[in-house]
């Protein structure tokens, strides 16, 4: 897959402007402001229909607009994205597409951001989603079984937390739960075993052949998760909420045997996001036989030159990358591509 | 200076007409004027029905299905067996299933699903009343139809919890391929619970 071109009309900065895009690295230049992020996150939306940057698109539109327009070329389709708060409008080939099946199918996007380091660093939460990602990707079950879980579970707190205790309907809220909370373990479980050995290979890339990471799925549910509810029952009751199931999911990060968020260096971390990032377009290239749009923006300053070169051998050669940078000082001769200034 | 309008009369029929379901202000505001503009006796033989139907019609003591009588026509059929009955959320679905001719038997319906997000507990649905037809017509069969869903599910389970004591087979409608349609008209999950709920030949 590659993006040939993208136009952006009233999207966050920009009220009208056009790009070109080359397969390989493409630099987006500029000082801060410029909207940098902006074109990343346009071509992102094209592509996905959601915003690596936020969950909901209205703060993409142009202050004062009512509404943006995206349209571009990739892998000699035309697509194209309307958006306003009363309705989004999703074109493929020139035709409005109700079922957007088609239209996702034709490309996948890994984004790389400083702010990854929050994976890294942040709540399980954060490492929850980025697993959600992936799964809904790659496993048609996986966003049903999410979507019937957070239902079930939603459903089953405002039961403990109703006035009058529900036992029956606790019960029978319960059976949902488990179903969906079993398949939603063992689909996580298999994303975590197919990430791991990837990741590791990346930290250990990067970080000079030294570092070794490791992921372990911490599942909030055990084998027998209508056992652990039917235990946790006197505890549900006093916090008036489900205490055990996929929501207390962890992804656990190891660098060197130890946990990544308090023991692993600054370097180290950042090289451990970066790790997590790459076996995601892996999987992703694999999956669909194609790999991703990788769109990274403004991490280069932050690595020094060995890590800076270590990374850019471990992207995919294949891929098409659009760069973001303040300036292009870090670069070396070898690596060609188009510049693009704002 | 005032801006002139449509009569008060004519302001109030276009309110309540928007009241229905599916009528937003512009629909309103043509029904409204063609009620008063027809030349016909339309609309008045429109309000004459909607009275009539208001005051004839009402849920069936037994089932719950639209009637004009204590019963509806399916529970007034004799002809059907009493030992069978499928137990549905909405009066409305009923409707496609005798459309199969598939189903010779009774329906009960719920009048919803327990769904604690919506605030509808089971004292909210007919199930009392279902309790109460099993213990007096002592079916050999219940069929649960009820929704694929969360809701769907945690009814059909807590009913499966109430029922369980009485001597009758509980059973619970198949999900798979819509009939007619290839492989290649399926969605993957469909086919994906299809192929995984496969029979044995």
């Amino acid at each position: 897959m590659n993006l040939r071109d993208l136009q952006l009309r009233n999207f966050r900065c920009f009220a009208s402007y056009a790009a070109e895009f080359a397969p390989g690295f493409n630099f987006i230049v500029g000082p801060n402001g410029r909207g940098k992020t902006t074109l990343l996150e346009a071509a992102c939306v094209l592509l996905r229909l959601q915003s690596q940057r936020s969950t909901n698109l209205a703060p993409a539109l142009r202050l004062g607009e009512r509404s943006f327009v995206l349209v571009g070329h990739a892998s000699d389709h035309r697509l194209q994205f309307y958006y306003s708060a009363l309705r989004r409008k999703v074109a493929f080939d020139g035709v409005e597409q109700r079922d957007l099946a088609e239209y996702l199918s034709l490309a996948r996007v890994v984004s790389f951001a400083n702010h990854d380091l929050d994976l890294v660093r942040g709540p399980a939460e954060l490492r929850r989603r980025y697993l959600d990602f992936i799964g809904a990707q790659i496993d048609v079950r996986y966003r049903p079984a999410l979507r019937a879980y957070e239902r079930a579970l939603r459903s089953r707190n405002a039961l403990l937390k109703s006035a009058h205790p529900r036992p029956r309907e606790l019960a029978a809220y319960t059976e949902p739960l488990v179903r969906s909370g079993n398949l939603l373990r063992e689909l996580r479980s298999a994303i975590v075993r197919r990430l791991a050995p990837r990741a590791a290979e990346s930290q250990r890339q990067i970080g000079g052949g030294q570092e070794m990471l490791g992921l372990e799925y911490a599942p909030g549910s055990e084998e027998d998760f209508a056992a652990q509810l039917a235990r946790a029952r006197a505890e549900e009751t006093r916090l008036r909420l489900t205490t055990v199931g996929p929501h207390r999911d962890d992804l656990r990060l190891l660098v060197e045997g130890r946990p990544a968020a308090p023991f692993a260096s600054e370097g180290q971390q950042r090289t451990t996001a970066l790790a997590l990032k790459l076996a995601q377009a892996q999987i992703f290239a694999e999956n669909f036989g194609a790999p991703p749009l990788l769109l990274i923006d403004d991490i280069f300053g932050e690595l020094d030159a060995a890590r800076r070169n270590a990374l850019l051998g471990c992207l995919p050669n294949e891929a098409q990358k659009l760069v973001t940078a303040t300036s292009l000082a870090w670069r070396e001769g070898n690596l060609e591509g188009p510049i693009l200034r704002l | 200076m005032k801006r002139t309008e449509y009569p008060a009369a004519l302001r109030d029929l276009i309110v309540q007409l928007r009241q229905m379901p599916g009528v937003g202000p512009r629909s309103a505001e043509r029904i409204a004027l063609w009620m008063v503009q027809a030349r016909s006796d339309h609309p008045a033989n429109i309000a004459r029905a909607i009275t009539e139907t208001r005051a004839a019609v009402r849920p069936c003591r037994r089932c719950g299905f639209f009637a004009t009588a204590e019963l509806c026509e399916i529970c007034a059929d004799e002809s059907r067996a009493a030992d069978q009955l499928c137990i549905v959320e909405q009066p409305t679905d009923i409707l496609p299933l005798e459309k199969t001719s598939a189903f010779r038997g009774l329906y009960h319906s719920l009048g919803g699903r327990i769904s604690p997000l919506d605030r509808v507990a089971p004292e909210d649905l007919r199930i009392a009343a279902l309790v109460e037809r099993v213990e007096k017509e002592k079916p050999n069969e219940i069929i649960f139809a009820l929704a694929a869903d969360v809701e769907g599910e945690a009814t059909t389970s807590y009913l499966v919890e109430l029922l369980k004591k009485y001597p009758v087979t509980l059973t619970r409608i198949a999900h798979g391929l819509p009939a007619g349609g290839g492989l290649e008209s399926a969605d993957e999950l469909t086919l994906y619970r299809a192929l995984s709920g496969r029979t044995k030949l």
